[in-house]
C-alpha cells in the first residue's frame, strides 16, 4: 500500500504534547491560588519568626471575648441548622409528596436567595425590622435593637441558606424509591405512618447532611454578621475586625484556623454523609411517580408552609425593590429613580468592574475546570489526584478564609498582587473551580471512553479529541459553571472584602459600604440591579449559548 | 492498573494476516482477543513484540497515525454529530478539501446504503443504522487495516444475521483486511477467511473454518466451534502415517501426522453419528433423550458407559424413535478426527 511506505517506524512527537505540556502549568496554578494561601495563613497562625510556637491562636484564645465569638459562631450555627433543616424538609415535603398547587412557583421563589448577595436579606430585615425599621418604628412604633444580635442573624442566615438545603433534600426525596413508600401503603399505614416509618429512617443521613451543610454555611457568613451582628460577635466578623480595623494579620490568620478546622470538618463530615444517602435511594429512579398525598388539611398545611415562607422571602425582596425606589423608604415614600440614577453613576465602576471581573473569573475557571478535569478522569498523569483533592479543597474552605488567605499571601513579594485586577479574579475563580471541576468530571465519566478511542482512531490528537468531541459535549456542564461561577463572583462578599482595592472596587463591598454610611436607598437599588443581572444572566445565557446538541433533533 | 497486579491477557501471540483477508479472533470472554485487537489500533501497549503492517513496525506509532479502522461494540458514534459528519470525521481531522469530503463520505454511505440519512443524529437511528455509520465512518479513512471488536453483539439475533451477510458481502467487494473479534462460532464461521481461535490469551489454532471444525487441534477449539462427542480410544498400531485406534471395542484407522500416544480422543460430532436399526450396525445403544429443535433433532444415546449426542435432520423421517428405544449407530469414519488425550485442567 502506497501510503504505507512514507511512513516512519519510530515514535512520533505529537502524542497530546500541548495536553502534557499544559499539566505542570495548571498544577502550579492550582499549587499558587489555592494550596499556597492557605499554607500562608496556616503559617502565620502557627509561626512567629522562624519559630513553631501556635502563639498566635494560643493567643487568640486567651481573650474572653474570642471566647465568646467561638461560642456564639457554635451556637448560632446549630440552632440554623436545626431550624433550616426543619423548614427544609417541610418544604420539601410539601413540593414532592403533597398535590399543593403552584409548585412552580413556590421553587423559583425557594431558591432566589440562593442567588442573591446574601447581604441583600440584612438589607431588607434591616430596612424591616431595625431601629428605623418599617414594621418596628413605623407600624409598631417600637425603638428596639432586637434585631442586631442573635436573633436576628437566625432570620437572615435561615432565610438566606435553607434553600441550599431544601435542594439537597428535594433531591433526595425524589430519589427515595417510591415502591418502598407503596408497598408501605399496600399494607395499610396511611401518609403520616409511611413518612415516619418508611421515608424518615431513609431520609436520616440526608438530613444530616443538611444539617452539617446549613452550620457550614452559618459558619461561614460573613455580610449577615457584620450588619446584624450588633454586640453579638462570630468568627468571621472577628477576622474582619482584626484585619480592616486592628491591622492585626497574625490575629486574624489565628482566627481564621479557627474557623477552618471546623468548618473543614463539618464538609468532610457532610461528605461523607451524602455518600451514605446514596445507599439509601440507590433504588431509587427519578423518573418514579411518587404518591401525592391529597388529603385536604395536608394540602392546606403545605400551602401554608410553602406559601408562607415563599411570602416572607418575596417581602424582602419587595422591600428592597420598594427602597430602591422610594425617596427614603417608610418615611418618604414618594417614587424616584434617584437611587438608580445614583447606583448607576456613582456605583457605576464597581459594576462594570464586578461584571468584567466575573466574567474573567468563570472563563479561567471553566478553562482550568475542563482541563483538571481531563486529566482527572482521562488520563493517568501523574499526581492528578492530589491535583483533584487541592481544586476541590475551596469547598471546604469559609469565603472569608480564602479571602485572607490571599490578602495575606499576595501581599509581598515575589507574587505582590495586592491591588490589581488579577488578584480579584483568582480569588473568584479559586472560590468557583471545585464545582466546576466536578461538574466537569462527572460529565466525562458519563461519555463513554469508547468516544475518545474512535476519534483517536480516526486520526485526531488527544487535543483534537478534546476540543471536537469531549468540549462539544461538555458544553452544557461547562455554560452552567460558567453561569455559577459568574453568579458567585458577583455576589459573595467574604471572598472579595480583603482583596478589593481604590483600583477595583466590586458591587457587594460597594453595598456593604453604602450600608455603613446609612444609603439605605442606593444599596438597595444596586442590590437590585445585581439580582435582576444574575436572574438576566441565568435565564439568558444557556438559551444563546448552552444549546444542547440534543435539542436539535 | 494503578495498584493492582499486572497480568498478562496476551501471550506469545502471533498471527499473519494476508492483504484482502478477513480473519476472527474466536474464543471466550476473557481470552485476550479484545486486547489483541486494541494493542494493534494502539489504544493498549505491548509489553514486548513487534506488530508489522507490510513489513513495516508499527508499535511505537501513536494510535492517531495508525490507519488501522476499529468498530467499536458499542458503534462510539459521536452523539452530537451527524451520520455526515460522523462519517467525516477522519477527513475533517486532517483539513481535507470540503470536496474531497463530500465524494468520500457520499461513497462510504452508499457503500452501506445510509446516503439518504446522512444529516440524522445518531440517535436517530436504529441499531443496525448505527452499526452501518460505525462501518462507513471506519472505511473513509481507508485503513490498511480494519478491526471490529463484536461488532454485532448489540443487535437483536435477526438483525445480526441480516448484517452479518451484509458485511461479508461489503468486505468483498472492497477487499479490505479484516480483523474480526467475536465469541460466536455461527460469526466466526459465516464470515472468516480463516478463524483464530483464542484461549486464556494464546492462540489455539488457526485455520479455514472448515479444518477449524472438521481437524480441530484440541479439545477445546473442538468444543468451542460446535457440538462433540470425544470418546477416549487406545491407539494399537502406528504405521507409515496411519495409526488404528480402538474404540468402544472396534479398530478404526486414521491418517496420523504425528506419532501418538497410547491414550487418544477420538472426537465425532453429531451429525457424523449415523442411526440404524438395532442389530444391523456396528454398535448398539439406547436412546435416553430425544429434543426436537425443527430443522433437526437431537438424541442422547447411551453407549456403554458413555452418552453419545447424535443429530439428524428432521426431513424425511420414516420413523419416529423415542426416548428408552434400542437403536443401532455407526460412525462416519472420515469424519472423526484423533486428538493425544490430553489432561484437562
Amino acid at each position: 500500500m502506497a501510503g504505507l511506505a512514507a511512513r516512519p517506524g519510530v515514535a512520533e512527537p505529537d502524542r497530546g504534547w500541548l495536553l502534557a505540556g499544559l499539566y505542570p502549568l495548571v498544577a502550579a496554578m492550582v499549587a499558587l491560588f489555592i494550596a499556597y494561601p492557605l499554607v500562608e495563613i496556616l503559617v502565620r497562625a502557627a509561626f512567629v519568626g522562624e519559630r513553631l510556637s501556635f502563639a498566635p491562636i494560643a493567643k487568640v484564645l486567651a481573650e474572653p471575648y474570642n471566647r465568646q465569638a467561638i461560642y456564639n459562631t457554635l451556637s448560632l450555627g446549630l440552632t440554623v441548622a436545626v431550624a433550616g433543616t426543619v423548614l427544609a424538609t417541610l418544604y420539601a415535603y410539601a413540593m414532592t409528596r403533597v398535590d399543593v398547587p403552584g409548585k412552580r412557583c413556590w421553587h423559583f421563589l425557594a431558591l432566589l436567595p440562593t442567588i442573591s448577595p446574601p447581604i441583600l436579606m440584612a438589607l431588607s430585615l434591616i430596612l424591616l425590622y431595625g431601629r428605623r425599621g418599617l414594621v418596628t418604628h413605623e407600624l409598631l412604633g417600637l425603638q428596639t435593637t432586637f434585631l442586631y444580635g442573635y436573633w436576628g442573624l437566625v432570620a437572615a442566615q435561615v432565610l438566606s441558606y435553607f434553600p441550599f438545603a431544601y435542594l439537597l433534600l428535594l433531591n433526595l426525596f425524589r430519589g427515595l424509591d417510591a415502591s418502598l413508600e407503596e408497598a408501605a401503603g399496600t399494607m395499610g399505614a396511611h401518609p403520616g405512618k409511611v413518612l415516619t416509618t418508611v421515608s424518615l429512617p431513609l431520609l436520616v443521613p440526608g438530613l444530616a447532611s443538611a444539617c452539617v451543610l446549613l452550620f457550614g454555611y452559618s459558619f461561614a457568613d460573613l455580610g449577615n454578621p457584620l450588619l446584624l451582628g450588633g454586640d453579638f460577635p462570630v468568627l468571621s466578623s472577628q477576622i474582619y475586625l482584626a484585619i480592616i480595623g486592628q491591622f492585626d494579620m497574625s490575629k486574624g490568620a489565628a482566627l481564621a484556623v479557627l474557623l477552618l478546622l471546623p468548618a473543614a470538618f463539618l464538609f468532610f463530615l457532610q461528605k461523607r454523609l451524602a455518600s451514605r444517602t446514596a445507599h439509601a435511594s440507590v433504588g431509587g429512579r427519578a423518573s418514579v411517580r411518587h404518591p401525592q398525598v391529597s388529603h385536604p388539611a395536608a394540602r392546606v398545611a403545605a400551602l401554608v408552609v410553602c406559601g408562607g415562607t415563599a411570602l416572607v422571602i418575596v417581602m424582602q425582596y419587595a422591600t428592597v425593590l420598594a427602597a430602591a425606589i422610594t425617596r427614603l423608604f417608610g418615611i418618604d415614600n414618594a417614587l424616584t429613580l434617584r437611587h438608580f440614577e445614583a447606583a448607576l453613576t456613582s456605583s457605576r465602576g464597581a459594576l462594570v468592574d464586578t461584571i468584567g471581573l466575573g466574567v474573567a473569573a468563570a472563563t479561567a475557571a471553566a478553562v482550568l475546570g475542563v482541563l483538571i478535569a481531563y486529566y482527572v478522569a482521562r488520563t493517568r498523569a501523574f499526581g492528578r489526584d492530589a491535583l483533584d483533592f487541592i481544586a476541590s479543597l475551596p469547598l471546604a474552605i469559609p469565603g472569608t478564609v480564602i479571602g485572607l488567605g490571599f490578602a495575606l499571601a499576595f501581599n509581598h513579594r515575589p507574587l505582590l498582587l495586592t491591588g490589581t485586577a488579577f488578584i480579584i479574579v483568582a480569588a473568584f475563580a479559586a472560590r468557583a473551580l471545585p464545582y466546576s471541576v466536578r461538574s466537569g468530571v462527572a460529565s466525562l465519566q458519563q461519555l463513554h471512553r469508547s468516544l475518545d478511542e474512535a476519534s483517536t482512531n480516526l486520526g485526531a490528537t488527544h487535543e483534537q479529541t478534546l476540543w471536537r468531541v469531549l468540549l462539544p459535549l461538555l458544553r452544557p456542564a461547562v455554560v452552567a459553571g460558567m453561569i455559577f461561577t459568574f453568579t458567585r463572583s458577583v455576589t459573595t462578599l467574604s471572598a472579595v472584602i480583603f482583596v478589593v482595592s481604590p483600583h477595583w472596587s466590586l458591587v457587594t463591598p460597594t453595598i456593604l459600604s453604602q450600608m455603613d454610611r446609612g444609603d439605605l436607598g442606593e444599596a438597595a437599588a444596586l442590590s437590585v440591579i445585581v439580582v435582576a443581572l444574575v436572574l438576566i444572566v441565568i435565564h439568558g445565557v444557556p438559551r444563546l449559548f448552552a444549546r444542547d446538541w440534543r435539542e436539535r433533533a | 492498573m494503578p495498584g493492582g497486579r499486572t497480568i498478562s491477557a496476551v501471550r506469545d501471540f502471533t498471527l499473519r494476516v494476508a492483504p484482502g483477508e478477513f480473519v476472527t479472533l474466536l474464543g471466550p470472554s476473557g481470552c485476550g482477543k479484545t486486547t489483541v485487537l486494541r494493542t494493534l489500533a494502539g489504544l493498549e501497549q505491548p509489553d514486548a513484540g513487534e506488530i508489522l503492517v507490510d513489513g513495516h513496525p508499527i508499535s511505537r506509532l501513536p494510535a492517531h497515525r495508525r490507519r488501522i479502522g476499529l468498530v467499536f461494540q458499542n458503534y462510539a458514534l459521536f452523539p452530537h454529530m451527524s451520520v455526515f459528519e460522523n462519517a467525516a470525521y477522519s477527513l475533517r481531522i486532517r483539513n481535507a478539501s470540503e470536496e474531497s469530503v463530500r465524494a468520500e463520505v457520499a461513497a462510504a454511505l452508499a457503500a452501506v446504503g445510509m446516503e439518504t440519512l446522512g444529516a440524522r443524529l445518531p440517535s436517530q437511528l436504529s441499531g443496525g443504522q448505527q452499526q452501518r455509520v460505525a462501518l462507513a465512518r471506519a472505511l473513509v479513512m481507508k485503513p490498511d487495516l480494519l478491526l471490529f471488536d463484536e461488532p454485532l453483539s448489540n443487535l437483536d439475533a435477526k438483525l445480526r444475521l441480516q448484517v452479518r451477510s451484509e458485511l461479508r458481502r461489503l468486505q468483498k467487494q472492497l477487499g479490505t483486511t479484516s480483523l474480526y473479534v467475536t465469541h460466536d462460532q455461527d460469526e466466526a464461521m459465516s464470515l472468516s477467511d480463516r478463524i483464530a481461535v483464542m484461549n486464556g490469551g494464546q492462540v489455539e489454532q488457526v485455520g479455514p473454518p472448515e479444518e477449524i471444525y472438521a481437524r480441530p487441534a484440541s479439545l477445546f477449539v473442538a468444543g468451542f466451534v460446535g457440538q462433540v462427542n470425544a470418546l477416549p480410544g487406545r491407539a494399537t498400531r502406528q504405521a507409515s502415517g496411519h495409526v488404528a485406534v480402538e474404540i468402544l471395542g472396534r479398530t478404526y484407522s486414521f491418517a496420523a501426522e504425528r506419532p501418538l500416544p497410547q491414550d487418544v480422543l477420538v472426537l465425532v460430532r453429531p451429525e457424523a453419528i449415523l442411526l440404524g436399526e438395532a442389530g444391523t450396525a456396528p454398535f448398539e445403544g439406547v436412546v435416553e433423550d430425544v429434543e426436537y429443535r425443527g430443522d433437526r433433532i437431537e438424541y442422547r444415546i447411551r453407549v456403554r458407559e458413555m452418552v453419545l449426542v447424535a443429530l439428524e435432520a428432521a426431513l424425511g423421517k420414516s420413523r419416529r424413535v423415542a426416548t428408552g428405544d434400542r437403536v443401532g449407530l455407526d460412525l462416519v469414519e472420515s469424519a472423526m478426527h484423533v486428538l493425544p488425550a490430553q489432561r484437562e485442567p
